[in-house]
């Protein structure tokens, strides 16, 4: 039987919603008493916004990629016809 | 002060290099993102009559681009739907939790994560390589939440609405998501790294 005590499926997904909203209090409570008995659930609480972190410096790491120059010059002559 | 004209000769001089990097920080490989490119500067050509001058050219044509990114993974989450299946014992969430009690299945538990050893930037190269591999391993519709999600920022109901889904299942998948890629990163990443 499922209950919040044991269900860490359930907890996992609370703690991703949390990222984005406030849970209701009743969800808030809990998981509150599932993080204080699960070290596995609190450590995927540490980890997943340390994730979300990681994946936002990862969109935003410096490149110095250059456009393909025959692309770049086939895009210019649609670029240069007069419109 | 005078508005400023759009000069669309001068874009690929001005903003070229820039914007492609841009995509390519949002897309997976090279033609899709000199594919955005073209798009945005082929739309930006075809809007020139409301580019009013108010912002900076460079600003528009991001504002551009950006939407033109949504449009892409609108686009890749809507191949094949995958409906959420009925029975606990056939969710994909059987992988990671027993369908019987919700508890962790045995060895997926989240293990602990080394601490990064500081701003090693050969490190963080080498760790946002695999991440951005494990990203590119993720289904379409995971990996369009992905990035609009982590990388966009764009809030959960924007997500929604470019993506057609409900709250509930957005929530599925981003859990769903997060589960795979941290499965990936765990076997790639922390589970290779020596630790001390």
């Amino acid at each position: 039987m499922r209950t919040f005590i044991s269900d860490c499926q359930r907890a996992t997904l609370l703690i991703e919603r949390r990222a984005d909203q406030q849970l209701p209090l009743a969800e808030r409570v809990q998981l509150w008493a599932h993080l204080h008995l699960c070290a596995y659930c609190r450590r995927y609480a540490v980890q997943s916004p340390a994730l979300a972190r990681a994946a936002r410096l990862t969109a935003q790491a410096p490149s110095t990629a250059r456009l393909p120059s025959d692309f770049a010059a086939q895009l210019q002559r649609r670029l240069d016809e007069p419109s | 002060m005078a508005l400023l004209v759009p000069e669309p000769a001068q874009w690929l001089a001005r903003y070229g290099d820039d914007l492609y990097r841009f995509a390519l920080s949002r897309v997976a490989s090279a033609e899709e993102a000199q594919e955005l490119v073209q798009d945005t500067l082929c739309s930006a050509l075809d809007a020139l009559a409301s580019f009013r001058g108010e912002a900076s050219e460079r600003t528009w044509l991001f504002v551009i681009l950006r939407r033109k990114v949504v449009d892409f993974y609108r686009r890749q989450a809507r191949s094949p739907f995958v409906p959420l299946p009925v029975l606990p014992e056939q969710a994909p969430e059987a992988e990671f939790f027993r369908p019987d009690t919700g508890h962790w299945q045995p060895g997926q538990g989240p293990a602990d994560w080394a601490a990064p050893s500081g701003e090693d930037d050969l490190e963080q190269q080498e760790f946002q390589a695999v991440l951005r591999s494990c990203q590119q391993r993720l289904s379409p519709q995971h990996g369009a939440v992905f990035v609009l999600r982590f990388a966009e920022e764009l809030s959960a109901e924007e997500i929604c609405a470019a993506l057609q889904l409900t709250a509930a299942n957005y929530w599925v998948i981003v859990h769903r998501l997060k589960l795979h890629l941290r499965r990936c990163l765990e076997k790639n990443w922390f589970g290779s790294t020596p630790r001390s």
